[in-house]
């Protein structure tokens, strides 16, 4: 199966770091690759690092670009990148995010898999004091 | 299908690098792998490391394990084994 490849952008070493904690959990994962962008870093030059990225790890079924937050500086870069089938971008790049793009197993599309990365990202977010509250907790959550 | 019940015995729990090694095991059978929390009745299927991971399976949690599929004794055995070893951590 032809894989959606994986670029974490992120301010400073998060990029690497998220990736290196992802491939500690599920093992090697060579479809998915981590740019770091420095505070000082020129705009061009990481602007040609994502361009690069990209092309190394797209399978050519597209590549889903996970960003740190919406509105920085490797969300706005990775952004010029944004093309239909081709690459998609969903900001607040958490660990379970990047699992999510590591291990899914059915061939799905680019868009498909955006949206489920996105969900996985928002779902994994707990306030875990509630989990000691089992009379409060839903049912559903 | 097969069903009983497991503990999770080692101090650190269901943690992300014993889930890993969990859903690995699963997945490499083709039975179907479903865990229960025995006390909240929080359900997840077993080839899905993020899943797993949200049975917050503290030690000494009590967890049903249910295998369906052709390879439902092999599966139930080695998940089982597993679990009896703590994950290879004690």
């Amino acid at each position: 199966m032809k894989r959606v490849g994986g670029v974490i952008v992120s301010h400073g070493q998060v990029a690497n770091e998220l990736l290196a904690a992802a491939e500690t959990v599920v093992g090697d994962l060579s479809h998915i690759t981590a740019v770091s962008i420095g505070w000082h870093d020129d705009v061009e030059l990481a602007k040609d690092e994502v361009a690069r990225a990209v092309k190394t790890v797209s399978q050519g079924v597209g590549v889903l670009v996970m960003t740190d937050m919406f509105g920085g500086t490797p969300t706005n870069i990775s952004a010029m990148f944004l093309k239909e089938n081709e690459v998609e971008i969903v900001t607040g790049v958490n660990l379970p995010m990047v699992i999510k793009l590591a291990t899914y197993s059915e061939e799905t599309t680019l868009s498909d898999l955006a949206k489920e990365v996105e969900d996985q990202g928002k779902q994994s977010i707990h306030r875990t004091g509630a989990l000691l509250e089992p009379q409060k907790m839903k049912k559903d959550a | 299908m097969l069903e009983g019940t497991v503990k999770v015995i080692n101090p650190l729990g269901l943690h992300a690098r014993a889930a890993a090694q969990l859903v690995q095991l699963a997945g490499s059978f083709n039975s179907g792998v479903i865990l229960t929390r025995v006390d909240n009745s929080t359900t997840v299927d077993a080839k899905s490391i993020l899943n797993v991971l949200t049975l917050a399976a503290s030690m000494n949690t009590t967890l049903r394990l249910n295998v369906k599929g052709e390879d439902e004794t092999q599966a139930f055995e080695a998940i089982c084994g597993l679990f009896t070893n703590g994950f290879g951590e004690i």
